[in-house]
Order: structure tokens, then sequence, then C-alpha cells
């Protein structure tokens, strides 16, 4: 019963893209980068880096449900002068409606200059162009650069393909359990480990310019919010206090860290300064307090609060006033997350079913679940606000999944070890 | 609602430990100081741990689901413990507060939190100095193994 449903997961992650085809999603072509003239570098020929290049923008955007890129061909092989000059007819009658072409070209100073253009080929116009100049070894970053080009302006929102996904990795069980904070790109590239595993660790954020993360270590026995580098230097707590403090979040400049702390067995929500000014308390109910987060603005914190009974979510304006219930539909609500285009909140429902992830308008109204549960929490949203990262737990092992908002099957996030408490930058500057 | 009546049902029968899989608990651990030579029948940290066992009946309080109210039976094992802990103010006490794993883990954590403060207030309030005792959430982390009661060795 359990491998049948496991099966049964694995042709609905593989024929995603299939399906999503029927709705309307538009076909992006991706010819191969050209080079004006085949150089080698320590990391390739700038030919080689272009063919690969190329191969990761079609990987990063077959990943998405919201276009359908098709397979980059070597036999499309672009001369230099096309790639600014677009064969509308060809693509045309291929049923393209974007075309992303590029180049890569070596520069004396040893480093790589890349670029990338996106076409309307049904108006036979430009739409976008990006170029960067970056070391010879980081094509990767240029070419995912040119894959957000792509998506951004077939889908209309920012990609998540130069993002970063901070995540606690687990290992052992019951008292050989080791948990450390670990950063990795999305696509899963330059995993590294922030904490050294001897104590618990829980709920990583990074920070909006991802050189910093939050989170919750069990290092004195009871929880506190540390901050630390993303390179895993100098964690240190925020609070003086010994006190139980969790749930970091940092405001949208970086500045500021919401977190709840805990007073006489009571738990309220904090805007911790972090350039030393000190804590401020926002809310003060004898309810459970908890799970806050800026909206994008920073001019709003949604938050849940136990203060009705059950877990329901809650918004306030940033200096804590104006304290309102969002959530009414039948359930717990908590854990919620406003996503960045500001147009929805991500929450979990805690129900006789279980706990799913789901979202709503910013009023509470349009309740929709997009999990089945029993045993998921903790959405983060992706950039492209269209998409969601969270943790589900299955016989005891946890793992990290992504869901679209279209509420197609969860596709599993590959990482080294088992995966708690996902956290989803914003796309890199 | 059903829950809580089964949860009451066999507290009542005497079941307890068959219904801690059904339960978020609080776990005592019993932490040793060393045993000064005024008190030489205290041999070692096990020794005060199965005492404290024996006399106060259990390390562990059950609680129903998302609350910290104290049941009957919750208070008279709390009182039996105070009574120990008064006898032995030499010795101190971690109260740990658990939540369920059904819970989202930021809310176990508070609830661990309110769970262990009910708990310490509840020895303030029967004579415990609060020096004695100290309060802590662990959430929904479990350090040992999974719903079973234990007093863990440092």
């Amino acid at each position: 019963m359990i491998k049948s449903a496991f099966v049964t997961f694995i042709a609905a992650t593989l024929f995603a893209a299939p399906a999503a085809a029927q709705q309307a999603i538009p076909v992006i072509a991706i010819p191969p980068l050209s080079t004006p003239k085949d150089v080698p570098t320590k990391f390739g020929s700038t030919l080689q880096i272009a063919w690969q290049a190329t191969q990761l923008i079609g990987s990063d955007l077959r990943s998405t449900a919201e276009v359908l890129a098709l397979p980059p061909d070597q036999k499309d092989f672009y001369s230099y002068p096309e790639v600014t000059a677009p064969n509308y007819p060809k693509w045309r009658a291929a049923g393209v409606k974007g075309l992303l072409t590029g180049f890569v070209q070596a520069r004396p100073d040893g480093r790589l200059a890349v670029g990338c253009y996106i076409y309307d080929v049904d108006n036979r116009r430009e739409l976008g162009r990006i170029g960067f100049v970056v070391a010879a070894d980081d094509w990767r970053r240029a070419a995912h650069k040119c894959s957000g080009l792509a998506y951004q302006h077939m889908v209309g929102a920012p990609g998540v393909f130069d993002t970063r996904i901070a995540y606690v990795a687990r290992s052992g069980n019951g008292p050989n359990e080791v948990t450390r904070v670990a950063v990795m790109d999305s696509d899963g590239v330059h995993h590294r480990y922030v904490t050294p595993g001897g104590t618990r660790v829980l709920t990583p954020r990074l920070s909006p310019k991802g050189d910093r993360v939050a989170y919750v270590s069990f290092a004195n026995g009871a929880p506190q919010v540390h901050v630390g580098d993303a390179d895993g230097e100098g964690g240190a707590p925020v609070l003086p206090s010994s006190g139980a403090s969790f749930s970091p979040r940092f405001s949208p400049d970086g500045n500021s860290l919401l977190l709840s702390a805990v007073t006489a067995g009571n738990t309220d929500i904090y805007l911790v300064d972090l350039r030393g000014g000190g804590a401020r308390r926002l809310t003060s109910s004898p309810g459970i307090d908890t799970a806050a987060s800026f909206s994008p603005d920073g001019s709003q914190i949604l938050f849940e609060s136990d203060r009705s009974g059950t877990q329901q979510v809650y918004v306030m304006n940033s200096d804590g006033s104006n304290q309102r219930r969002v959530s009414f539909g039948g359930g717990a609500f908590a854990s919620p997350a406003r996503s960045p285009d500001g147009e929805k909140i991500a929450f979990v429902r805690r129900g006789p079913e279980g706990r799913r992830i789901g979202t709503m308008k910013v009023d509470g109204s349009d309740v929709r679940l997009l999990t089945a549960g029993p045993s998921d929490e903790g959405p983060s949203w992706a950039a492209s606000s269209r998409e969601l990262i969270f943790q589900r737990t299955e016989g005891g092992r946890t793992g990290l999944y992504r869901v679209t908002l279209a509420g197609n099957e969860p596709r599993k996030v590959m990482v080294p070890q088992d995966g708690m408490d996902p956290d989803w930058s914003g796309v890199r500057e | 609602m059903i829950r809580c009546l089964m949860v009451l049902a066999s507290l009542l029968s005497g079941l307890a430990p068959a219904a801690a899989s059904a339960q978020p608990r609080i776990v005592q651990r019993v932490l040793g100081r060393p045993a000064t030579p005024q008190q030489p029948v205290l041999v070692g940290i096990d020794a005060l741990r199965a005492d404290f066992l024996a006399r106060s009946g259990a390390d562990t309080i059950y609680f129903a689901a998302d609350t910290a109210v104290l049941s009957v039976s919750a208070r008279a094992t709390l009182a039996a413990q105070a009574q120990w802990l008064r006898q032995h103010p030499e010795v101190a006490v971690r109260i740990e507060g658990h939540s369920d794993l059904s819970d989202t883990r930021d809310h176990a954590l508070a609830v661990g939190a309110r769970r262990a403060e009910e708990v310490r207030q509840y020895l303030l309030l029967m004579g415990v100095p609060a020096a004695q005792i100290a309060a802590v959430t662990m959430g929904k982390e479990r350090p040992g193994p999974g719903r079973t009661v234990t007093v863990l060795v440092r």
C-alpha cells in the first residue's frame, strides 16, 4: 500500500511537466549559447562553458511548472551574430513563444563576459537582456541570471534560480541525532554546513542579503536565538538573558530581528535591534504569540496567536499596534508567511486530518489547501510567489518539498541528509 | 473532546504509561550536586534519582492536548515531589516541558514553556525553594527515546 502510493508519487513527479503543458504554458527554446572565439580557460574552453551554461539554463527552466523549456540541442547552434538577430520564422514554426539566446566571451583579464537576450517570437521583438562579467568558475551564477531573465519575461515574476535555501540537516536517531544548519543554492550546488553539529539547532532564517543566518540553538540547554555569518562564523546569542527565545525572522532591511521570548511561561513577540538598540515588546496577550514575520514592505507583521483558544493568524502594524485576527476558517492556522508579491499568506492548518500547507488572501478569504499532509509544516515562499518549500514528515523521516500554487504533487528537494525547517531566500543581488 | 475523555479515563484506571503515546508530557530530570559530608546516605546521583522516583511515584506529569492545566493526579504527584525536594534541599531538578509531535515547531516550544512554568509554579506553591528548580522548554524536540519517560544520566 505504502509502496504503491510511493510509485504513484514518483509517476506524478515525472509527468508533471507534460500535464502542465496542456494549459497553454509558454514554450521557451534555448539554442546553445554562442562564443565569438573558442578560448581555453582554467575551467574549460568558452565553447564548453557556453554549452554547460545552456544545459544549466534548460534544467533551471524545466524545474518550474510555469514554463516549458525545450531541451537544448547542439544542432541548433547559433553563430555569434545570430545571438542578436534571431531566425524568428524557424522558432515560430516550432511552436516557440520565447527564445533565449546568449554568448560567453573570454576577456583579457581571464574573466568571462556573459550576455543573454530574451525574444518574443510571435511579435518579433526583444523583451529584455542581461549581461555580466564573472570569474571563469562562477559561470553558473550568470547562467542562473539568464534563466531568471527568461522566467521574468515569460511568467511576470522573479525566478528562483539565483536563490539560496537554508535548512536543518538531520542525521541519526534518538540520542545519536545530529542537527546542523546548512545553506545551499536552490539547485543544491554549493552545499555547506554552518553549525558544527554538537548541539540541537532549529529554524534557520537567512538575512535579506543572505550574508547572515538566524537560528535557534540549544547550546546552553534551552532554546535561544543565535545570529551568525552565513559562512559559519561567529554564531552568538542575540539576547543577553538565558530565557527561552525562538522563531527568528529578519526585517526586510536586515537591521532588526523578530523573535518570540518566554516570560513567566508566556510567549510574546519582540523586535530586536541588531545594531545594539535593544529589544522592544510588540505583544502582551496572555495567549501564545509566536511565528512572527514581516510583510515585504516592512509595514506589517503577521503572527500566530492562540488568544482566541486555538492558533489563528493575526496581523499588526510594525510597532505592535492594531492587532487583529485574519483567519476564520475551520481548524487552527499556524506559521503565517506573506508572499514576496504581497498577495497571499501561506500557513499550516492543523485539523483532524493533520497538518497541511495552504494559502489564503491577505484578508483571510479564499483558503486553499495545497498539500495532503498529514505532517507538513514550515512553509517558506519562493521569490516567484508561485511556489513554496516546506517540511514533510513520513515515518519519522523528515524531508524538504516544493509545491506550486497550482497544486501539483509536491516534489522532493534532494539534500544529503534528512531536511527540516527550510527557508528560501529572495533573488540575490 | 473524545480524546480528553480517553485521557482522563486511562489516568483514572491507573494506565498512565499506556496512555503516554497519546499525551504530551513533562519530564523532570534530577540533577545532582556533590553530596555533602552531612548527608553520607546519598551515595550517588543514581541513588538519588531512584529515591526520588520511588517516593514521589513518577517523574512525569501528563497534560491534555494543547493545555497546561494540571490534573488532580498531576497535583498529587507534584505534591509528593515537592515533599521530597524539601527534604533534599541540596538536590536541583530540571523541569523539561514537552509538546506533541503533531504541533508546529514554534508553538510547541511555547506550549512546552507554558507547561514547565505551570509545574514550576506548583512546586513553588508547595514550598520548594526557587533555587532548586530550573524550567526549560524542549518543544517537540525529544532528546531521548520517544514517548517513554526517562531520567537521563548526564
